[in-house]
């Protein structure tokens, strides 16, 4: 596996004036944050089914393990770096608008487009 | 019956890990409740109150879509839909990003070695400019879109949207995203049975998948797939070699290609139109005559035109317009297409629309989630308009090339 931090940086954002879809701007924001927390928490809720069917395939007692555990420096540090790129994911339209605000994209451009590419 | 359809492997695909995989699976599965739990609820919604609400402003019914589309914007059902609908797309997309850029130099390295294998043709032009229609905006909110290289020999583009129109269909284009290019292979088995192209093109073939599916049906013939993408095309290429169905890729623009005229006696696109423009179209047509040979088919699947619905199933059509990234798709519906073909050179009586049933029953053997029951589900269900999939079948606009061409008088 390589690593991904010295991979070619793909990207994230689409090209286009993203739309607003209520009547205060906030909740578009919340809304998009609520369902990636919701895609998280499916994964989590994944990871943690996936453990448990695996232990038992061994015969393990993950629930009992688990409780005893103590994250030692490093654990600790494994897991900032987890919820960082998680943050990141969960503030992607803040990320999204200031892109769109330093390359100028505006809905008047994105109608413009639709008309000038319509145009026989 | 619960959707679990899992993509078939090839050696192109990139891995996923766990999380990967469930980011994946997340967003796909909330496409899925979106259309079958959320999108039936708009028609009630607008019939029993932005109706009469829109009535009472305005003393009249809403007259067209566009009307439609002004009174549905400021109701929150509604604007739960879209905007849930539009996070689901981002979702999409991001949780594939993420996968393909963490292994992406051992991705364009496996290309390499797969394409290297096989003597089928790779052309990719050093000065391609992309046009206008594609590079504007990234189509379907797809990031960086078709065009975009990062890097040298940059595959990119081509896995994303692999595995990304994956989950954007939920599967429901078969294991290997290639449900139109066979359900086009049967139509034309089927209604043309004696029809044994010997050149076929398959115009913004983006990665082959609907491409792949006409070398299984006329393995004699030459076969070309072109796209403005060049890691598009690349990608394409080996991913063919991984499935075992070697197939040319060329980095072109289907409105002015270099074959010479005739070459072909195939054109095929699938749902390339709707992505391009309202110059592009009829140059596009006009370059499928010039490269038809005499009794030639051209053959587009895309998008039905606006006249054949009515206007509340416009406007959920429509939505695509304003909040996907798609230019294109509400005036590629309003334009005359058969009128166009006609302009391109085909006689009249040649051009018509018809309706090439999806081949997903039959193309699915063996591939994770596609039990017989979740495929019958598939192909039974009800309808309801602004789905993904159709209900049982592709439009396809169908021009055939005169044996001989008629003199002008």
């Amino acid at each position: 596996m390589s690593d991904a931090n010295e991979n070619p940086q793909l990207n994230h954002h689409a090209k286009g004036k993203r739309p607003k879809f209520y009547d205060d701007e906030a909740s578009d924001q919340l809304m998009s944050m609520v369902m990636v927390l919701a895609s998280e928490l499916n994964v989590m809720r994944d990871r943690i089914d996936a453990q448990e069917r695996v232990a038992k395939q061994h015969g393990i007692d993950l629930a009992g393990g688990i409780e005893a555990l103590e994250l030692d420096d490093n654990a600790l540090e494994e897991r900032e770096a987890w919820r960082q790129g998680f943050m990141s994911r969960l503030f992607y339209l803040a990320r999204k608008e200031a892109e769109e605000a330093q390359i100028g994209e505006t809905k008047e451009k994105y109608n413009n487009t639709i008309d000038e590419i319509a145009q026989p | 019956m619960l959707n679990c359809f899992q993509q078939g492997h090839h050696d192109m695909l990139p891995k996923t890990t766990h999380d990967e995989a469930s980011r994946q699976e997340f967003a796909k599965s909330l496409r899925g409740f979106i259309q079958h739990s959320t999108l039936p609820g708009l028609q009630p919604i607008y019939e029993k109150r932005v109706v009469p609400k829109f009535k009472r402003d305005n003393g009249h019914e809403p007259k067209g879509r566009q009307d439609i589309r002004r009174a549905m914007v400021k109701n929150s059902y509604f604007q739960l839909y879209a905007s849930s609908n539009r996070i689901a797309q981002e979702l999409l997309w991001e949780s594939t990003v993420m996968s393909v850029e963490r292994q992406l130099p051992a991705l364009i390295e496996r290309a390499k070695e797969l394409s290297a294998q096989t003597e089928a043709k790779l052309v990719i032009p050093s000065d391609f400019v992309p046009p206008k229609y594609v590079s504007a905006i990234d189509i379907h909110c797809m990031p960086g879109g078709y065009c975009t290289e990062v890097t040298d020999a940059d595959v990119s583009a081509g896995v994303v949207y692999d595995r990304g129109v994956y989950l954007y269909t939920m599967g429901y284009t078969g294991p290997d995203n290639d449900d139109m290019g066979r359900s086009v292979c049967n139509f034309l088995k089927r209604n043309n049975p004696d029809f044994k192209p010997r050149r076929i093109l398959d115009m913004g073939c983006t990665v082959g998948h609907s491409t792949l599916p006409y070398r299984d049906a006329f393995p004699e013939a030459e076969i070309w797939g072109i796209d403005v993408g060049g890691g598009c095309v690349r990608y394409a290429h080996a991913r063919g070699v991984a499935l075992g169905r070697e197939v040319n890729f060329a980095q072109m623009n289907a409105e002015e290609t270099t074959f010479e005229d005739g070459y072909f006696d195939l054109v095929v696109s699938h749902i390339l139109l709707h992505e391009t423009s309202g110059k592009a179209m009829p140059k596009i047509f006009k370059e499928s005559e010039r490269l038809l040979s005499p009794g030639g088919l051209m053959i587009h699947a895309d998008l039905p035109p606006f006249d054949l619905m009515d206007p509340f199933t416009q406007f959920i059509l429509d939505n695509e317009t304003w909040y996907n990234n798609e230019p294109f798709w509400g005036a590629m519906r309003d334009l005359d297409q058969i009128k166009l073909a006609e302009e391109a050179g085909f006689p009249r009586e040649s051009v018509r629309f018809d309706n090439a049933p999806m081949a997903i029953m039959e193309t699915t053997e063996g591939s994770k989630g596609y039990s017989d029951q979740s495929k019958e589900a598939v192909a039974d269900r009800e309808f309801t308009a602004g789905e993904f999939a159709p209900g049982g079948g592709w439009e396809v606009l169908i021009a055939q090339k005169p044996l001989i061409k008629q003199e002008e008088a």
